[in-house]
């Protein structure tokens, strides 16, 4: 697996290059700036770009309109976006384009080393990892009418690690359920929130995503 | 350094502060004018505003003899023809031209006398209608103090005309009358009693001491013309003193206005460069280290030399975290500051600095501490600058109390050619003086010294 690397820290470039080393993951091309991501990515074709928010020449969202540059551009290329701060707009802004193969992340999350280079894998082979933080964000969001009002706790806590890319098996797991009993939760949401029924991890992620960023307005 | 005026003025405080620093260095105690210029023959000789009073006074009747005759002739012809209509749109033209005349006027005296008439006049309506405009210039009672200004203006230049020309001619003819003779081959000298023919320029070198008492006679009647002329021009053209009252009031409030935008401008500036210098500092760093010591836990079973190099890099991380912190939060405020005042604070300044940074503090209580607090901030930088361009071997700061402000210099050896540039360090520590009703002076020329000086009120 090659992975190319937009970011302007060094510190954190030349420690991402070791991280992914240490799993085996190869780096093919590192950029410091958010207009270089693009050529690296058409000349290395690389099977994911992680990308930081936060770059030079503008030091605001570089990173996002690159990364939203490459997806319109190369349609599939798995990003994966990493941020100081999360914000549930620049994530909508991503999966605008389809949710497929895109990742949005808090940049402590790389500490967890397995699960960081787990989210890498999972992105590069088309899934799709938004950070709790934005889930909380999204489900945090309180107004009239709300039809997220009507989930019951246990059916958000679902609908998060939902939105999180994780498997029904793995949500049983995490819950302490069976995988029988996330199913149902699931089918519930779907009906509370009226949405279809659809297969996959990341289909349901863009489903349930597209619903809330809908909300969103 | 001459007297410095801390009246606040109205455009931006650097502008202002560099022009006032300007008259009070270069112009030897405010800018020169027939009103406040030193009444002592040699000064007086060598001060350009006698000579341009003169030119003035001798010149006006000229403008004065065509104001005249064009109020006369319009002003007739209009009222005359204000039956049939025609007389308005002609009174109306003409009014414009004596508006334009006053303007050009209060223009003259500023550059003959050095005297500031300010713009009487109110505001126009603001809208594009022209017979609108009209009636808004006809309702202002300036208009008509103008028209006087200008009608009363021939018989004035007249007489300034006839006084100028008699005591400069006398003036002249005595200074050089040894030149006179000399072309001439001869002139006659003859004042009251003394009377005699001189035939050699040698002969008529004596009437030039008299000459020069006359050059200061006519220096000092030059100069109580241009006064009277000041004083009748600020009657007419200038606002009255309720309406000046209201000007300064304005002035006042704009500049409040102003400084308080700067200042919220400042404070905003400030917390985004908190943000950057952590986002780009600590928070990095901090990362790196969560990095390393996740690195570090997946190869603890596996590679436990790599782990501890990890954990050894991570260590150093987190110091190099904690010092940068410290340094932010040192930005941000200086616990030194509020513990114990500005003499220890600016001294540990000082110690950081690169350069050699002499620090005398004499205050006889401790300011405010929104004082102490810009006080500080403002060596700070100065330092920092310093550090960055001015090249320079050597620094001092001194703090004050003069009358009721706190004085804060800060001068170095460097390369001058200082600058406060909007946005700019500089610019942003002017702001804060403002905010305080302080003033921040740069005076930087090329080739140093540069001193940069702020007066802080005491009270705040």
């Amino acid at each position: 697996m090659r992975v190319v690397i937009a970011e302007d820290s060094v510190l954190l470039r030349e420690g991402l290059v070791r991280l992914l080393d240490d799993a085996g993951i190869e780096t093919a091309a590192t950029v410091g700036d958010g207009p270089g991501l693009l050529g690296i990515v058409e000349e290395h074709d690389p099977d994911l770009a992680i990308v930081d928010v936060r770059m030079p020449p503008s030091f605001t969202d570089e990173g996002l309109r690159a990364a939203l540059a490459v997806r319109a551009r190369r349609p599939g290329t798995p990003i994966l976006v990493l941020s100081q701060y999360v914000e549930e707009r620049y994530a909508t802004d991503l999966i605008g384009g389809g949710a497929e193969g895109v990742g949005y992340l808090l940049k402590e999350r790389v500490s967890d080393v397995a699960e960081f280079i787990d989210a890498v894998r999972r992105i590069a082979a088309g899934g799709t990892v938004i950070d709790p933080e934005v889930i909380g964000q999204l489900l945090g969001r309180r107004r009239a009418g709300d039809p997220l009002e009507s989930l019951t706790p246990r059916e958000r806590e679902v609908l998060g690690l939902m939105a999180q890319g994780r498997s029904n098996g793995a949500i049983a797991e995490d819950l302490v359920v069976t995988e029988g009993a996330v199913e149902k939760h699931i089918s519930n949401i779907f009906m509370k929130l009226d949405l279809q029924p659809a297969q996959g991890g990341h289909r349901r992620v863009m489903a349930v995503l597209a619903y809330l960023g809908r909300a969103g307005g | 350094m001459g007297e410095l005026s801390r009246e606040p003025g109205g455009g931006g405080a650097v502008e202002w502060a560099a022009a006032r620093w300007a008259a009070a260095t270069r112009g030897g105690g405010g800018a020169p004018s027939v009103l406040n210029g030193s009444w002592a023959p040699l000064a007086m000789v060598r001060s350009s505003v006698t000579w341009r009073s003169a030119l003035y006074l001798a010149f006006s009747m000229a403008l004065g003899l065509g104001w005249f005759v064009v109020l006369a002739v319009g002003l007739s012809l209009s009222l005359g023809l204000l039956i049939i209509w025609v007389g308005v749109p002609l009174l109306a033209l003409l009014m414009v031209a004596w508006r334009f005349g006053a303007m050009l006027e209060r223009r003259l005296v500023l550059a003959a006398f050095g005297v500031r008439v300010p713009d009487p006049y109110r505001r126009l309506p603001g809208t594009r209608n022209p017979l609108v405009k009209l009636k808004g210039m006809a309702a202002d009672p300036a208009t008509w103090k103008d028209l006087a200004y200008l009608a009363v203006l021939f018989p004035v230049t007249l007489v300034e005309f006839v006084v100028s020309t008699a005591v400069w001619a006398a003036t002249g003819m005595t200074l050089f009358l040894p030149l006179v003779v000399a072309v001439n081959g001869g002139a006659e000298v003859g004042f009251g009693f003394v009377s005699y023919w001189a035939g050699d320029p040698l002969e008529a070198v004596p009437v030039m001491a008299l000459g020069l008492v006359f050059l200061v006679l006519a220096m000092y009647v030059t100069r109580a013309m241009a006064v009277g002329h000041t004083v009748f021009a600020a009657l007419l053209l200038g606002p009255s003193p309720a309406q000046a009252e209201n000007v300064e009031l304005r002035r006042r409030t704009e500049h409040l206005r102003a400084s308080r935008a700067r200042g919220v401008d400042a404070a905003e500036f400030e917390r985004r460069r908190i943000e950057r210098d952590l986002h780009d500092g600590a928070q990095q760093r901090l990362l790196a280290v969560a990095m390393d010591i996740g690195r570090a836990r997946a190869k603890l079973d596996q590679d436990p030399e790599g782990a501890r190099a990890l954990i050894e890099q991570a260590h150093a991380g987190t110091r190099e975290a904690i010092s940068e912190l410290r340094d932010l939060a040192r930005g941000i405020y200086p616990a030194i500051l509020t513990d114990r005042g500005l003499d220890p604070a600016l001294s540990g300044l000082a110690g950081r600095a690169p350069v050699p940074v002499e620090v005398h503090v004499d205050l006889p209580e401790r300011p405010p501490a929104a004082v102490e607090s810009i006080a500080y901030f403002i060596v700070a930088e100065s330092l920092a600058n310093i550090a960055k361009y001015a090249r320079a071997t050597r620094a001092s700061v001194r703090v004050a109390r003069e009358d009721r402000w706190v004085v804060v210099e800060v001068i170095d050896d460097g390369a001058g050619g200082a600058v406060a540039r909007p946005g700019g360090g500089l610019a942003g520590l002017a702001d804060r003086a403002a905010t305080i009703d302080g003033m921040l002076i740069v005076d930087s020329p090329p080739g140093g010294p540069t001193i940069i000086r702020a007066d802080l009120p005491c009270s705040w």
